[in-house]
């Protein structure tokens, strides 16, 4: 009986040591980004094609993601298809992405670029590119 | 709280009906859910249309950065669970640089500017 309430004082002790003590390693944590950047097929795509190249012109991301969508290569798309994409990665899915830290915008340029959290979500997208969506990750490699 | 009584909004079947006095609706487009167009495009051209501009052109600030969007999708349109629908009924309303925009629960996205301007 005195162990328990031994073993009692050490746990209330544990719980009123630092938060960093108590809570999972900061990168299991900062696996939320990856599953917010992965859960909209237009998303998931961007991040595809940050495997192919890691600076890209948000115009080339819509061309390529209204190429892949329409199932036509990339000069196939065409005007209506590439700027509806444009307006939705502009106005959703990009501010999305740097909000999570998974990619970087700049502004001036309209170019997107990698961030802290790029890494985890394209280790994460080889894991599971292979099996699920591997047409996606040939599209995005793209030949045309 | 009384205030909130007064306050005449759109809602019934004449988009046109409802609309407060201080504003004018200048443009309104459909969104379908099923459709490949986002709730997000859908409201962007709308705008557009309003301003008179292309919708690349409608750039300050991102909508993201406005209101949740995929929230509104999701209370409005959002999927049936065990065959019921959970879907709202009602208006959302919110400011994007001039222009006040609503986004019904019937799919009507509906873009007003301030009288004087019209």
């Amino acid at each position: 009986m005195g162990g328990d309430s031994d073993s009692g004082e050490k746990a209330r002790s544990d719980a009123s040591a630092p938060p960093d003590k108590q809570l999972p390693p900061r990168d299991i944590l900062d696996i939320e980004p990856v599953y917010e950047a992965l859960g909209h097929s237009r998303r998931r795509y961007l991040c595809y094609t940050l495997l192919e190249d890691t600076e890209w012109s948000l115009t080339d991301l819509a061309t390529k993601i209204a190429a892949w969508e329409n199932d036509v290569p990339d000069h196939a798309t065409t005007e209506a298809q590439r700027e509806a994409v444009y307006v939705s990665l502009y106005h959703a899915h990009v501010p999305k992405l740097v909000d999570e830290g998974v990619v970087a915008f700049d502004d001036a340029t309209e170019t997107i670029t990698t961030a802290e959290h790029t890494e985890q979500v394209l280790s994460a997208l080889r894991g599971i590119g292979a099996s699920l969506d591997s047409d996606q990750e040939h599209h995005a490699r793209g030949d045309r | 709280m009384s205030e909130r009584t007064d306050r005449r909004t759109v809602d019934g079947d004449d988009p046109d009906s409802g609309t407060d006095t201080y504003q004018w609706q200048v443009a309104q487009r459909h969104y379908e859910p099923d459709g490949q167009r986002e709730l997000t495009t859908t409201i962007v051209y709308t705008i557009a249309e309003a301003e008179g501009v292309s919708p690349c052109e409608v750039k300050s600030p991102p909508l993201y950065e406005s209101v949740d969007v995929p929230a509104i999708e999701n209370a409005f349109f959002g999927p049936d669970i065990s065959d019921e629908s959970r879907q709202g009924v009602g208006t959302v309303e919110f400011q994007y640089a001039d222009y006040l925009v609503k986004v019904r629960s019937d799919g009507w996205v509906q873009v007003y500017e301030p009288s004087e301007r019209a």
